[in-house]
Order: structure tokens, then C-alpha cells, then sequence
């Protein structure tokens, strides 16, 4: 990441609090105006798995995890994809060609190639339309269970660095050091 | 019970067919280039049939492979965009350069190829044309070189990138399989490199298929089907076997190894020991056998994320 970044902007997923109701999928189909068929986020179910009295059944947030060492980043030819002032990934649609190089890269399936502009898509954070206004993203105001958390973790007295310095978390996949900037907490998932 | 509740879902396969093909297409180039450039820089005589159709298949097989990767682009008509933005960590970037300048090095070369073979009354024209090409030959003697050299280091450039852009994808384990485990060093350059050079000999023989002595080449050919056995063993033995199992099992076993590798090395091995001209039907199993080659491995690395 750059590291004259001025934040880090993280979210915090408290599985065991989300009801699977798909608030934040749809928020985020208006917010951002995504393509029929197309998501930038998606909360798909885990299970049921296993058999009484032991099922178990939960929903996992599924999107861009704003990795700080983004293998995206590095393999995009022209540089449109790139990490932001503030330390987000993001991508220039003026200069992406949809070479699809990053999606063949992103180990967390999170990108898509926009139906309607051709060029590499994925969540943003909601950085231009909403963080960079000081607000929170569409799917963390949405969040109808509470299971959504974002903020700025170098500031050490936001809600997020708070949360992290007290909870166990976890981040997907972190055999492929990409450092991803979304924390999952299975605290009290049954 | 639908497995994302809601939300369908999309696992799309970023890089399909055309990707394969033009992979394939680049390694032909490459391939086809360094026989002919070889032969020519090496041999004494003029150029024969081989160099001739190594020359001509290269500029030919690489803009082809060219124009299916633009093709591929979600936004084709900006593909010049890769000229001007400019990533030197991304290998991708670096390739676009690479085969640009081969590119360019396949057409000069293969209009002095013409040029030379006009000159020497190996293709028929009128007098004044032919005194005219003689003309020019005769002062592009150092360009010819030149370009020859450059266009075998490009060449060579060209291969081996078609394995690097796979192989720099650190995420896909298959894709940055290292080679005999050493760590750093990719094992899909060295493949793709050996199968670029087999089936742009391959091809070259195709194009020259009547000529009377093509037993060195069948010779080299034998060499590089035996040493892309080995690194086909050698992957196999690197990964896990899910790779080779499911829907790509018969594309590996039936077409690369059987259709692409195994039946050209007897036949060739046959056709050199009793001297019989195999060179059609050998080449076209290599070079169908490079096509079937770059769709297991493209595939084979997407299928499992
Ligand atoms: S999750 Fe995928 S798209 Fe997002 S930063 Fe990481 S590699 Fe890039
Ligand atoms: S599709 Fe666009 S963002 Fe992705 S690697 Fe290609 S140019 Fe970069």
C-alpha cells in the first residue's frame, strides 16, 4: 500500500449478527448502479452443515477486501487499478481496457467485468460517493442486524479500532499475504 | 437451497478461449520465427523452403493472435492505452512491449525474406521486379542480419512471456506452479517456451511439407516432444491431481498427451527410420496438441478458485 496513505479505511463483519436479509446487497445495487445480474456485494449462506443437534448455518459478506498488498494492483498493465490517498483500491475506468488481468488475480473472486462500461468493477468503499463526504459506506448504514462496522483504523479512537483492539478477527485467505482490510469476527456463530 | 440466497451465483471464468488461442498463437510466432531465423542465420544457402515458411507464419500468427486478444478486451477500441499507461511491476505491461517489437521484427523480417527469395528466382516475377528485388537485397544484407538476431531474441522474448503472464499470477497456485519446487523460479515459462518452439517448427514443416531434407528438424522435433513429456511429468508430479481430473481429464490425457505428444513422437521416430515424409499429419497432432495445451492450463487454473 501507499505508504504516504492519510488512513486506513477498514470494515468489521460480525458474522454471528447478520440475519442473511440482504439489505446490504441491495443498498448497494442503488448506490452504485450495478449492472442486472452483477455484484459488488453479496452475502451468500454457509450450510446448513452438519445434522441436529449440531447444524450450523451462517452468511458471509462477500466483497472486495481492500488488500493492502493487492495482487490487482500489481498485475494491472495500466495502472488503473491503484490504491487511493486514503489507501483504498480502486480502479480508473478511463484507463482500464477490461484486459481482465486482476480478476484472474483477485483471490476473492470480487471483481467483475460492468456489463454497461466493459471496464473492471468491484466495491469501492463507496469512497467517492459517500466516505470521502464523511459518510459511512451504503451497506454499513443499511445494515439492518448491526453486523457492520467501518472507519479509519491508524485513529486509534474510532468505533473500528476500538472493536479490534478487544475481539478476535480474522481475514480471508491470508495464506496469499495480500493483508486485506476486511476483518470477520466469528464471536457467537453457532 | 440456493446457495447465496438471493443473489445468484456468478462464477465467471475471467480469461476463455480466445486467451488460450492467442497464447497459443504467440508461441507458433515465436516458434515458427526462431526455425527460420535460425536456419537462415546458421545455414549458408539461401532461404529455403522452411525459413521461408517460418517467416511468413510468424508476422502472420502473432497478428491474428493480436487481434483475438483485443477482441477479448472489454473495451477493444482502447487497447492503445496500453502503450501509454505504463506499469513496469506488471508483467503484462512489460509483455505488451515485447511483442510489439516482435511484432514489427516478423514483418521486416519477412518482407526481406520475400526480397531474398524474389532475388534468387525462387518466386516467379517479371524482370524488372525481380532486378529490383535483387537491387534490394543487396543493400539490406546488415539490416537482414540484424533483424534476424533481434528478432530471435524477441522471439525467444515472446514464448516465454505467454508462461510469465500465467505464472506471475502469485493468487493462482497452478498458474505459479514453481518449477521442480524452486522456489522463484516458474515452471509454465519453460513449458510454454518448449511448446512454443515445438509447434512453431511444427508449423514451419506444414508450410514446407515437400521439401526433401527435413530430417534435422524432424530430429529437433523429436528432442522437444520428448523434453515437453518431461515437464508435462514434472507438473504433474508439482500439483495437486484435481487439476488433471474432472471435465480437463480427457482434454489432458486424450489431447495434449495422446493427440499433441505421444503419437508424433512414434510417428516422427517411424517416419525418420523408414524414411517416410509423415511431416502433415506429425505436425498437425503437434501443433493441434499446442492449442489443446494452452486450454488445459488457462482452464485448469480458473476452474478451482
Ligand atoms: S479483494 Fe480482490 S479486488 Fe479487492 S483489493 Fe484484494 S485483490 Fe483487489
Ligand atoms: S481489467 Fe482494467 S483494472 Fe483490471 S487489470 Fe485490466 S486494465 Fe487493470
Amino acid at each position: 500500500m501507499d505508504a504516504l496513505a492519510k488512513k486506513h479505511y477498514a470494515m468489521v463483519i460480525q458474522v454471528a449478527k447478520c440475519l442473511g436479509c440482504q439489505a446490504c446487497t441491495v443498498a448497494c445495487k442503488f448506490q452504485n448502479h450495478v449492472p442486472e445480474g452483477q455484484y459488488r456485494t453479496k452475502t451468500p449462506v454457509v450450510g446448513p452443515n452438519g445434522t441436529y443437534p449440531n447444524v450450523r448455518m451462517y452468511f458471509e459478506k462477500e466483497a472486495c477486501q481492500m488488500c493492502q498488498v493487492a495482487p490487482c494492483v500489481q498485475v494491472c498493465p495500466t495502472t488503473a487499478s491503484h490504491y487511493n490517498e486514503d489507501g483504498v483500491v480502486l480502479v480508473d475506468v478511463d484507463k482500464c481496457v477490461g484486459c481482465k488481468y486482476c480478476m484472474t488475480a483477485c483471490p476473492y473472486d470480487a471483481r467483475f467485468l460492468n456489463k454497461e462500461t466493459g471496464t473492471a468493477d468491484k466495491c469501492t468503499f463507496c469512497y467517492e460517493t459517500r466516505v470521502s463526504k464523511g459518510e459511512k459506506p451504503a451497506c454499513v448504514s443499511t445494515c439492518v442486524g448491526g453486523a457492520l462496522m467501518f472507519g479509519d483504523v491508524d485513529d486509534p479512537q474510532s468505533d473500528v479500532s476500538q472493536f479490534l483492539a478487544k475481539h478476535k478477527t480474522e481475514v480471508r485467505k491470508p495464506e496469499f499475504g495480500t493483508r486485506p482490510s476486511v476483518y470477520y469476527v466469528y464471536e457467537g456463530v453457532k | 437451497m440456493d446457495v447465496t440466497w438471493g443473489a445468484g451465483v456468478s462464477h465467471e471464468i475471467a480469461w476463455g478461449g480466445l486467451i488460450a488461442i492467442y497464447l497459443f498463437l504467440a508461441g507458433v510466432a515465436g516458434g515458427a520465427f526462431l526455425t527460420a531465423a535460425l536456419t537462415d542465420l546458421l545455414g549458408k544457402k539461401g532461404p529455403s523452403k522452411v525459413v521461408r515458411s517460418g517467416a511468413y507464419i510468424a508476422p502472420v500468427s502473432i497478428i491474428i493472435g493480436l487481434a483475438l486478444l483485443v477482441f477479448d478486451l472489454g473495451r477493444p477500441f482502447s487497447f492503445w492505452k496500453l502503450l501509454f499507461n505504463v506499469n513496469f511491476g506488471s508483467v503484462m505491461s512489460i509483455g505488451v512491449f515485447i511483442i510489439s517489437i516482435f511484432t514489427a521484427l516478423s514483418v521486416v523480417y519477412a518482407y526481406l525474406i520475400w526480397v531474398s527469395s524474389a532475388a534468387s528466382g525462387k518466386i516467379h516475377l517479371t524482370t524488372g521486379a525481380a532486378q529490383t528485388a535483387a537491387s534490394v537485397e543487396v543493400r539490406s544484407q546488415g539490416l537482414h542480419k540484424a533483424v534476424a538476431i533481434f528478432g530471435v531474441v524477441f522471439a525467444v522474448g515472446t514464448a516465454t512471456y505467454t508462461g510469465f503472464l500465467l505464472s506471475a499470477v502469485s493468487t493462482n497456485v497452478f498458474w505459479s506452479t514453481p518449477l521442480l519446487g524452486i522456489q522463484g523460479v516458474p515452471f509454465l515459462p519453460f513449458l510454454f517456451l518448449v511448446s512454443a518452439l515445438s509447434t512453431g517448427l511444427a508449423a514451419a514443416m506444414i508450410g514446407a511439407f515437400d521439401s526433401k531434407d527435413l530430417t534435422l528438424y524432424k530430429k529437433v522435433d523429436i528432442v522437444l516432444i520428448a523434453l515437453e513429456l518431461i515437464l508435462l511429468v514434472v507438473l504433474y508430479a508439482s500439483v495437486k491431481p484435481v487439476f488433471f481430473g474432472g471435465n480437463l481429464a480427457t482434454l489432458f490425457w486424450l489431447g495434449v498427451v495422446l493427440i499433441g505428444l505421444l503419437v508424433p513422437f512414434v510417428l516422427t521416430i517411424y517416419g525418420v527410420m523408414r524414411h517416410k515424409n509423415l511431416v502433415l499429419p506429425v505436425s498437425s497432432m503437434v501443433v493441434l496438441g499446442g492449442v489443446f495445451l494452452r486450454y488445459f492450463i488457462v482452464y485448469a487454473g480458473q476452474i478451482l478458485r
